[in-house]
């Protein structure tokens, strides 16, 4: 009897997602095993694609295009990072670590370099000229953006450490923690959603994973699962026994 | 009244978990049991007026940086993009900057070609390219030299075979840039590195978290509006629903006339989404009245 790929695909969908959210019941075997696959295949996942989808092409392409056909020309300068490439492998031995060093240099240089005009423009230079004033605008308009300046203002007062926050100072800087402590609340709130976002994507899975067509994957599994966690549970001494005996 | 809210105090974790789970779970096995209605705002109606004043054959590039974990908030968000773009007959260029963003951008084409509504050919309508590591570096690299970044398309084909490549040599041949991000790099690693030194339009679909960093960008009209989580989804969906109706009414020639236009799955997911905040905003104020009481009584 074979059994089709993706009727097996669903099964171990649905066995993973069963696993990680045993973990809301207590830290359990179960868990830990998903816990392990999920950082092993990601891991491994990332290592090929990237030596197959940039390593490869890009670097082996540019510098044995007859043999790897990207669409690249022979391009000498490409053992540069080749060679940097492998100065970074060499931390793995310790007598030649010290070689990495100048691979890790060049990669904190070059990113400074790359981030400092960038931030300097689109965060700084863009979002101060967009803080000012349009007295033009509507009159809620005007309002809002003096709510906005202020805000900017009173925030940046409080990350101000150079004189004592007492007096005038203390009142805006104490208003500039209200004004962080709104922003706070809103990241708060979108990452409620963001996670409950992801509870609904898992549950359509395991709604359609449930029917006829995939072997009653869901029930089967959770049935299976719950049998042995309380099993488990009354096999385990739990913490507070375990406490108690040492 | 007081006692229940002081025995609340010391409810176990576990039972908050399934009235959670079952405020989810409840609405997507009974869509019909609780509807709530689906308000536009303002950010996700600056991105459907940006999108829809794009013409046929303009250019947008259309970056796919999130993966399966993120994919019930962005996924509906790109398919509900791509009707609204294929619609107006613009020009999508497909890349992705995350590992799994490829099969993300395969996964939404092909639900566009399931649902049979536009006659679309690959290489004239639409191009895809492959995943490219470095972030950053790869958006910098676009804006001086498009054609070395990608000499290939996704099926390994030169860019020279491809018709729809003719006319593109550097990001500022497209008339816009369309960034779905759930991380780094994203929609600020767009703003800094490519859309504001060469002034190219930008707007963006992102998870709810990234929501509030993002939105000094959208404020300053660095970023033309956002589409922010789920509900961010479900109300472009609802906009672009209308759109596609409206157009195939008027004889729009992009659109199959015997194909069904169906709602996304953003809309039907917002009823487990507001059920779930509603139950978890009463635990918060009861849990804040529970501390209240119990630090009372520790006074006392």
């Amino acid at each position: 009897m074979f059994i089709e790929s993706h009727i097996l695909g669903a099964w171990f969908i649905v066995l993973m997602t069963l696993c990680i959210f045993s973990y809301l019941y207590g830290d359990n075997p179960f868990y830990r095993v998903a816990e392990h696959i999920f950082v092993g295949v990601s891991a491994g996942y990332i290592f090929v694609i990237t030596f197959w989808d940039t390593i490869w092409p890009l670097l082996f392409g540019r510098l044995f295009p007859e043999y790897i056909d990207a669409g690249y020309e022979l391009n000498f300068l490409y053992i540069v990072p080749f060679i940097l490439g492998i100065f970074m492998l060499c931390r793995l031995v310790p007598s030649l670590s010290w070689l990495s060093r100048i691979s890790i240099g060049y990669i904190v240089g070059m990113i400074a370099g790359l981030k400092f005009y960038v931030f300097l423009n689109s965060n700084i230079l863009l979002q101060i000229k967009n803080s000012a004033v349009n007295l033009d605008a509507s009159y809620f308009s005007i309002i809002n953006q003096f709510v906005i300046l202020f805000g900017v203002f009173s925030g940046l007062i409080y990350f101000f450490f150079s004189k004592e926050h007492k007096g005038t100072i203390g009142v805006i800087s104490k208003i500039g923690i209200y004004f962080l402590m709104i922003k706070f609340g809103a990241s708060f709130g979108y990452a409620v959603m963001g996670r409950i976002s992801l509870l609904i994507g898992r549950f359509e899975e395991l709604i359609a994973f449930s029917t006829k067509e995939y072997n009653y994957a869901t029930l089967v599994i959770l049935f299976l699962m719950v049998a042995i966690l309380i099993y488990w549970s009354f096999k385990t001494p739990s913490l507070e026994q375990k406490n108690l005996k040492g | 009244m007081k006692n229940i809210l002081l025995k609340l105090g010391g409810l176990d974790r576990r039972i908050i978990f399934v009235i959670i789970g079952l405020s989810v779970l409840i609405p997507l096995l009974m869509p019909n049991l609780i509807n709530f209605p689906v308000q536009t705002t303002k950010n996700t109606e600056i991105v459907f007026n940006e999108i829809s004043k794009l013409k046929e054959d303009d250019k947008i590039l259309i970056c796919f940086a999130y993966g399966a974990s993120t994919k019930p908030e962005i996924h509906p968000m790109a398919i509900a993009l791509l009707n609204h773009l294929f619609t107006k007959g613009v020009s999508v260029y497909i890349m992705s900057l995350f590992p799994e963003g490829v099969q993300m951008s395969k996964d939404a084409i092909l639900n566009i070609e399931k649902s049979n509504l536009f006659n679309l050919e690959y290489g004239i309508d639409y191009v895809m390219f492959d995943y490219k590591v470095g972030g950053e570096v790869v958006i910098k690299n676009l804006t001086t030299n498009f054609r070395e970044v990608y000499k290939q398309d996704i099926n390994k084909t030169s860019i020279l075979d491809i018709p729809i490549m003719n006319s593109v040599n550097s990001i500022e041949d497209f008339d816009y840039v369309f960034d779905f991000s759930a991380g780094v790099p994203g929609n600020q690693e767009w703003v800094q590195y490519a859309c504001d030194p060469k002034n190219i339009p930008l707007s963006s679909g992102c998870t709810s978290i990234m929501v509030t960093d993002a939105i000094p960008y959208v404020e300053s009209g660095q970023i033309r509006g956002i589409l922010a989580g789920m509900p961010g989804a479900a109300e472009y969906e609802q906009l672009v629903y209308n759109f596609l109706l409206q157009e195939r009414n008027s004889g729009n020639s992009n659109i199959n006339i015997d194909a069904d236009i169906l709602r996304g799955k953003a809309t039907s997911r917002m009823s487990s989404q507001s059920l779930a905040h509603l139950f978890i905003v009463l635990f918060i104020i009861l849990g804040n009245l529970s501390y209240y009481y119990i630090k009372r009584n520790q006074e006392f």
